[in-house]
């Protein structure tokens, strides 16, 4: 162990159950009784932004930083805390660029760095950050938007949507969309294998769901020709068939049997989700993919991502007003939508309302690190290595 | 179009496709639409049907896995008969977009610009610091009669009344549309300067020359 005291401990358990008051009394507590305990204050600084109290937040993660100039934990809180606090730019920039020195493989500081940059009005710099994340993590959707963002302040919403369309298939949140109207979610058991699964079209169909779900689509293809020689107007099938040929860019056969399906079953909603995607892939089809996902907010009004669809096709069609409505109503659903909050800050820079527009980047970050939940993450890492050290 | 003729157009654009006959495939595209069939209803009456006859095809077995993909191609190739051009109609409305002299923002003017591009305007952009009789001359080297002017201080704001006085001494016929804060915060500076009206953002730009466009060629 490294040596911390019982009341560090407590503290970091109580903080991990979001039990946020005794944790701030812990950690004070931490803190009386070692005044040197960096961890013990950065931690108290991450309550102090769960709460809002940004200048204790940065008061905390300073002094941790000045106590142990290596905690990237210390970095993220006061970063995070001088963007949300605004008007510090200048010193975001530092604090980003600390943590990259500190942590150079998270993605995240990279992708902050830029825009802390972008904010100060540096924006070759932050270009050059957010294309150094994605060199680290070319999945990484956030340096994908912002650099939607800003190809839209080059060269305006036509050149921009793209890249909001290509950050969109990065983002995991598209494909969990499709399974969630098909009905499937992650139980945490692996997909069965296809060679045992019973010879029944609903076991295929579900069956070969969660294959595509662990992305392996040729199992879930055979399992998918098998129920389709069976009955080769089964809609739900077709459209999971349909669903497996857009995951390998094949939006033409996609498009062949999402429309097939609907012509079975104008309601299958995973077909009308293949037909939109499909149609928004291809320039000059946004009003027919704004038409499908319009279909699609109207049957799924409570599923946020219907609507950042429906908002990423008007905003292609130059409907910004309606694009932004949609948007607006993502983010009500689920504040912690990254890409609603990036779509609505495209939007808004759109309506030259600048300051609205970087709000919304910055509650994107917020909500980004809170789910990957990158306080812990890093805290463990380098707690892992203290306890090396020692 | 009869609904018949549609029909067998759908059928034929279909056997096109599994045939990998993207020549013929056209063919039968441009008879829909010597039929009557318009550009806009090439693809829901005809190339999305002969799509889902080749779904349905591949569905029951009578198209193997390769003979698909090969059809599929054939009608991708075959695509941009059917589908709408990314960019709208020309208007044949020329649009001046710049920031003022003194105005380094470009956000604004090329965010509106871009969006009055892809509704068809051709639109040059002047781009920032722009000097009150470069927006003059344009005007007369392109025949543009609307121009955006951009500021985003006050200062810049200000200036953009010796772009209205460069056109009133030429006894030249413009309209002047402002967008930036110092104007979108207060509609009489816009008035003060000349400004026919204040452009609030893309959606914005697009309606204002929309309506002056329309506005104008009635006139005219």
């Amino acid at each position: 162990m490294s040596g911390r005291s019982r009341q560090a401990l407590l503290a970091e358990g109580l903080a991990r159950q979001g039990a946020l008051e005794p944790a701030v009394e812990a950690c004070v507590e931490a803190i009386r009784l070692d005044d040197a305990d960096a961890r013990s204050r950065a931690l108290l600084g991450e309550l102090m932004l769960a709460v809002d109290a940004y200048d204790e937040a940065i008061a905390a993660a300073t002094h941790a930083i000045e106590l142990d100039p290596d905690l990237a934990v210390a970095y993220l809180v006061l970063g995070l805390a001088y963007e949300r606090r605004g008007g510090t730019w200048d010193q975001a920039v530092l604090v980003w660029h600390e943590l990259a020195e500190v942590a150079p493989t998270l993605t995240t500081a990279h992708v902050q760095l830029g825009e802390a940059f972008s904010s100060a009005g540096f924006e070759a710099e932050a270009i050059d950050a957010w294309r150094h994340a994605l060199e680290l993590d070319p999945t990484e959707p956030r340096a994908m938007y912002d650099l939607a963002v800003a190809a839209l302040k080059r060269e305006g919403v036509p050149t921009a949507l793209p890249g909001f369309r290509k950050a969109g298939d990065l983002d995991p949140s598209q494909d969990d969309f499709f399974f969630e109207l098909a009905g499937v979610y992650d139980d945490g058991q692996p997909a069965p294998d296809p060679a045992e699964v019973p010879p029944d079209r609903d076991a295929r169909l579900h069956a070969a769901a969660a294959l595509a779900f662990e992305e392996d689509y040729f199992g879930a293809a055979d399992l998918l020709r098998l129920a389709l020689d069976e009955n080769p107007e089964d809609a739900e099938v077709l459209a999971l068939a349909a669903f497996l040929y857009l995951k390998q860019e094949a939006t033409n056969e996609a498009m062949a049997l999402a429309l097939r399906s609907l012509a079975i079953s104008p309601r299958t909603r995973t077909a009308v989700y293949v037909l939109g995607v499909a149609f928004s892939r291809r320039p000059g089809m946004n009003g027919h993919a704004a038409r499908v996902f319009s279909a699609l907010a109207a049957a799924e009004p409570d599923r946020p991502m219907s609507h950042v669809l429906l908002a990423e096709s008007l905003l292609g069609e130059g409907r910004y007003t309606e694009s932004a409505a949609a948007y607006r109503r993502a983010v009500q659903m689920d504040p912690s939508c990254v890409r609603a909050r990036f779509g609505l800050a495209a939007v808004l820079l759109a309506e030259d309302r600048h300051a609205e527009s970087a709000w919304e980047v910055r509650q994107a970050a917020y909500y980004d690190t809170r789910r990957q939940d990158l306080f812990w993450r890093l805290w463990d890492m380098t707690g892992e290595a203290a306890d090396a050290d020692s | 179009m009869a609904e018949s003729a549609v029909g067998d157009g759908v059928t034929q654009l279909y056997e096109a496709f599994v045939a990998r006959d993207p020549a013929r495939a056209i063919a039968v595209v441009e008879a829909s639409r010597s039929a009557g069939l318009s550009h806009e209803a090439l693809l829901d009456k005809l190339y999305a049907p002969a799509l889902s006859l080749l779904g349905g095809a591949w569905a029951s077995g009578r198209l193997d896995e390769y003979a698909f993909t090969q059809a599929a191609v054939t009608a991708e190739q075959v695509s941009t008969f059917v589908i709408p051009s990314a960019a709208a109609l020309d208007t044949g409305v020329t649009v001046l977009v710049g920031a003022i002299e003194g105005d380094e923002h470009s956000i604004a003017k090329t965010v509106a610009g871009a969006a009055l591009k892809q509704a068809g305007n051709r639109v040059i952009d002047l781009g920032e610091d722009v000097r009150p009789s470069t927006f003059f001359e344009r005007a007369e080297e392109s025949g543009a009669w609307i121009i955006l002017v951009s500021a985003e201080t006050e200062e810049a704001a200000d200036r953009v009344s010796r772009v209205r006085e460069h056109f009133d001494a030429a006894g030249r016929e413009v309209i002047i549309f402002v967008t930036g804060g110092p104007f979108e915060a207060d509609d009489q500076r816009a008035r003060t300067v000349g400004a026919n009206g204040v452009s609030r953002g893309a959606e914005s730009a697009m309606r204002l020359v929309a309506g002056a466009a329309a506005r104008l060629g009635d006139k005219r």
